[in-house]
């Protein structure tokens, strides 16, 4: 089975927030931007040109690929808005799909579709003319896909109406959400891009608590997690206890919470400063008592448009119980392979979809019969435990070897206190009333200047000395 | 909140960052690529590092560190910064030098460290070793090498290391970062110097030293392999010929070679293992992907049955 081809933890491009380099970008722009925003026909160009500063720092060549998509989609939007014949309009909408998967078929598939028919060549003793693809991964590409294919969508449904280059390319490239999201809709951020934000009503309580969270989420827990105990154990897990092994499987489930959900939260929060609201994304996941409540609470913006464009144009749950699964299973899958291409992505969404399934069939079969909301959450939590070993695990012969492991006896020499701590911390965190956060982003917003400065100053560096000397390691779905 | 306040708020919150982290802002900026952003970074980070040392500002972040359990990995006046060649004077092997052979009530330890290689090198080694003979560990530190003590010292982490974990041997992957033109007797040389290449191989004599503890357990060093870029390329063989002459002086360092030998030395991005075409490189054409580390590891587990007779009988 092929094993993904995922490059080891680089050191963190100038693209992500928790940088010196981001931090002086970031003055910068929101210096500039408040300043032109009285005057649209500048701030526009300049929100822009900053967005593919940010992006091209990486590599210059992924703003042309950007360009070429924002270009794309507003071509075969307009055509879609202005042709009078239906099938015109559907063959526009039809192209710009095309193009938008052909763009990540060729960028994150074409290498996994080679290796693979090479090595079932190979196996029945056939070579391949192929030649092996190498294909630097674009960072961003899977989400800027997405929304591109959301926007024409929605005007082809009529949701949105087509708009113009400039504000599709800002709408696509806008740096909070372009490398990892929230994938935001047309109809949410167009309206705001067109009319000036007012500068005397900034949400910053919400804003720098948003962003410190984030921090703290990313560097003193996940990063944490990942040195102490997920990577070594998934590394080579035959090599640690049943205790160590377990306690990696909560942690991982840890890990990627604080690192996904504290990259959206930083995002969020700097366009918060910016003037602009974006989508929530997570909404206390791990409280879920269900499958279908995990998907409304975990990358909520992957699972709407997952619903919106791809389950219900598949028939939804309308076409009968069977249909119903097939839809089910078939968007797990497809969202699992979106993650990346590799088998045990594959199972990831095949575990999900087969848990919905079932769920539904339970619920349709049994109707009065409810769980305790104890016993739900812990199925719930353990099923989603489950998916997440393949999904961390780079091949499946270590996530089999993970889930062998967990009943082994030894001794545990990486399950201490304060790691043990750290994985409660961070999935009890999410019980925390929402009312409470709000009462303290209100709280330290009424604070002096100063006040605020200094404490979100100390955060930093808080935050820098957990990371220590080896630096942020990369965000977990910067690879998708 | 007004935009003005916000913007308060977010210079202040750096200025604070910035006084109480100057210490580790000079390290990032010695860490990045030599360019207009490195030197800007430094050219502010280091007379703020200056002053904030000067009032006592880097305690609170010592304090965190020591909270952390972080361990500095730079220091003035180590070894690795400035010595003699000295070190590079070939000494005689003790004829009876061997070491421990593993067994099951008592496996050999084997610490696997180095840069970014180290982490897939260092995994399917893992596999490849027998797991009941050999524990092995795997500590990458990404981004790091030899010429830029300053961003990170591996005399000083590896001295750090081997203190706490007492391995029985080591596996040192290192090499793909050490680009950076190195002082020398007062002289900046650059990698396409002979003295540069002197000065490398000093610097890996130290490190080697530092691992194995004077002889006291091997060190396989597994330098950089071939490269897609030609002048990365060209450095990497210099530095390799560094490493060699390094490890001829160092008992218990054995030289890994895997540029010379993999693919006759040229780059190629796939490799013919076991039969079956790889995709043996990563897109950046130095490093390995996991199924291409199987070769680099192979060479190492060869290199390694010198000393551990057991690994001979490995298909």
């Amino acid at each position: 089975m092929g094993a993904r081809r995922t490059a080891p933890a680089a050191r963190i491009p100038a693209v992500s927030f928790p940088t010196i380099e981001f931090a002086a970008f970031f003055v910068v722009v929101f210096i500039l931007s408040w300043l032109l925003m009285p005057h649209p026909r500048a701030w526009r160009p300049f929100i822009l040109v900053a967005s593919y500063i940010f992006y091209g720092w990486v590599d210059w060549r992924w703003v042309l690929l950007l360009v070429a998509s924002s270009v794309v989609n507003t071509v075969a939007a307009r055509v879609i808005a202005r042709a009078p014949s239906q099938r015109t309009r559907k063959r526009a909408l039809i192209a710009a799909i095309g193009f938008d998967l052909g763009l990540l078929c060729v960028f994150k598939y074409l290498g996994f579709f080679v290796s693979e028919v090479d090595a079932a060549l190979d196996s029945v003793g056939l070579g391949s003319p192929l030649p092996i693809v190498q294909v630097v991964l674009p960072i961003g590409i899977s989400f800027f896909t997405f929304q591109a294919i959301s926007y024409v969508v929605d005007v082809y449904r009529g949701d949105t109406r087509a708009a113009s280059l400039g504000d599709v390319a800002i709408l696509q490239a806008f740096f909070p959400h372009l490398v990892a999201g929230p994938i935001v809709r047309a109809e949410e951020l167009l309206p705001q891009l067109r009319t000036p934000r007012d500068p005397r009503a900034v949400l910053a309580g919400p804003g720098l608590f948003l962003i410190a969270g984030g921090l703290i989420k990313k560097t003193v827990v996940a990063d944490e997690l990942a040195r102490r105990v997920v990577d070594p154990v998934f590394n080579d897990p035959t090599a640690h206890s049943g205790g160590e092994v377990l306690l990696a499987v909560y942690g991982f489930a840890a890990q990627i919470y604080c690192d996904f959900s504290g990259y959206t939260d930083m995002a969020i929060g700097l366009a918060l400063l910016l003037g602009f609201q974006l989508p929530q994304n997570f909404n206390r996941p791990y409280l879920a008592l269900s499958l279908r409540d995990f998907w409304h609470r975990w990358h909520m913006t992957l699972s709407r448009w997952l619903r919106d464009y791809l389950y219900i144009p598949l028939g939804g749950n309308r076409d009968g119980p069977r249909r119903t699964y097939r839809n089910l299973m078939l968007t797990m899958l497809l969202g699992g392979l979106w993650h990346g291409a590799a088998w045990t992505f594959l199972i990831w969404g095949g575990i999900h979809g087969g848990a919905l399934s079932a769920e539904r069939w339970a619920r349709e079969r049994w109707p009065r019969f409810h769980l305790p909301a104890w016993a739900a959450w812990l199925v719930t939590f353990h099923v989603v435990c489950l998916a997440w070993v393949f999904f961390r695990s780079p091949d499946l012969g270590t996530a089999f070897d993970v889930l062998g492991q967990v009943g082994a006896g030894g001794p545990a020499p990486l399950v201490t206190l304060p790691i043990v701590f750290l994985v409660l911390a961070a999935i009890a965190v999410q019980a925390v009333p929402s009312r409470a956060w709000e009462r303290a982003e209100a709280w330290l917003v009424t604070r002096p200047v100063a006040a605020q400065g200094v404490a979100l100053g100390l955060l930093v560096v808080v935050a820098d000395a957990a990371v220590g000397q080896q630096g942020v390691a990369p965000f977990i779905y910067f690879r998708f | 909140m007004p935009a003005g306040r916000v913007l308060g708020v977010v210079l202040i919150a750096l200025v604070v960052a910035a006084l109480l982290n100057s210490e580790a802002a000079v390290r990032a900026g010695e860490g990045m690529k030599e360019g207009p952003t490195r030197d800007i970074v430094l050219s502010v980070a280091r007379p703020l590092d200056d002053v904030a040392g000067a009032v006592g500002l880097h305690l609170p972040r010592d304090g965190l560190d020591l909270a952390f359990g972080q361990e500095d990995k730079t220091g003035a006046g180590t070894e690795l910064e400035r010595g003699s060649t000295a070190i590079l004077q070939r000494r005689r092997e003790r004829r009876d030098q061997g070491f421990a052979q593993p067994t099951a009530a008592e496996p050999v330890e084997v610490f696997v460290t180095g840069d970014s290689q180290a982490e897939f090198i260092g995994q399917v080694l893992t596999d490849l070793l027998p797991a009941d003979l050999f524990d092995v560990e795997v500590v990458a530190r990404n981004s790091t090498g030899l010429t830029n003590p300053e961003f990170f010292n591996w005399e000083i982490n590896a001295r750090q290391e081997i203190a706490a974990r007492q391995p029985d041997a080591v596996v040192m992957v290192i090499g793909g970062n050490d680009g950076f033109n190195v002082l020398s007797g007062g002289v900046l040389y650059a990698p396409h110097d002979p003295e540069w290449r002197l000065e490398y191989a000093r610097r890996a004599a130290v490190v080697m030293r530092a691992l194995g503890g004077g002889g006291e357990r091997p060190v396989y060093w597994v330098p950089s392999s071939t490269a897609r870029d030609p002048e990365q390329n060209a450095i990497y063989e210099a530095q390799n010929r560094g490493v060699e002459r390094a490890a001829r002086a160092v008992p218990g360092a054995r030289y890994v070679d895997i540029f010379s030998t993999i693919n006759d030395g040229q780059y190629s991005d796939e490799l013919r293992i076991d039969g079956r075409r790889v995709l043996a490189r990563q897109p950046d054409g130095i490093h390995f992907t996991r199924a291409g580390a199987l070769v680099p590891a192979r060479l190492t587990v060869r290199a390694m049955a010198k000393d551990y007779r057991v690994l001979n009988d490995l298909p």
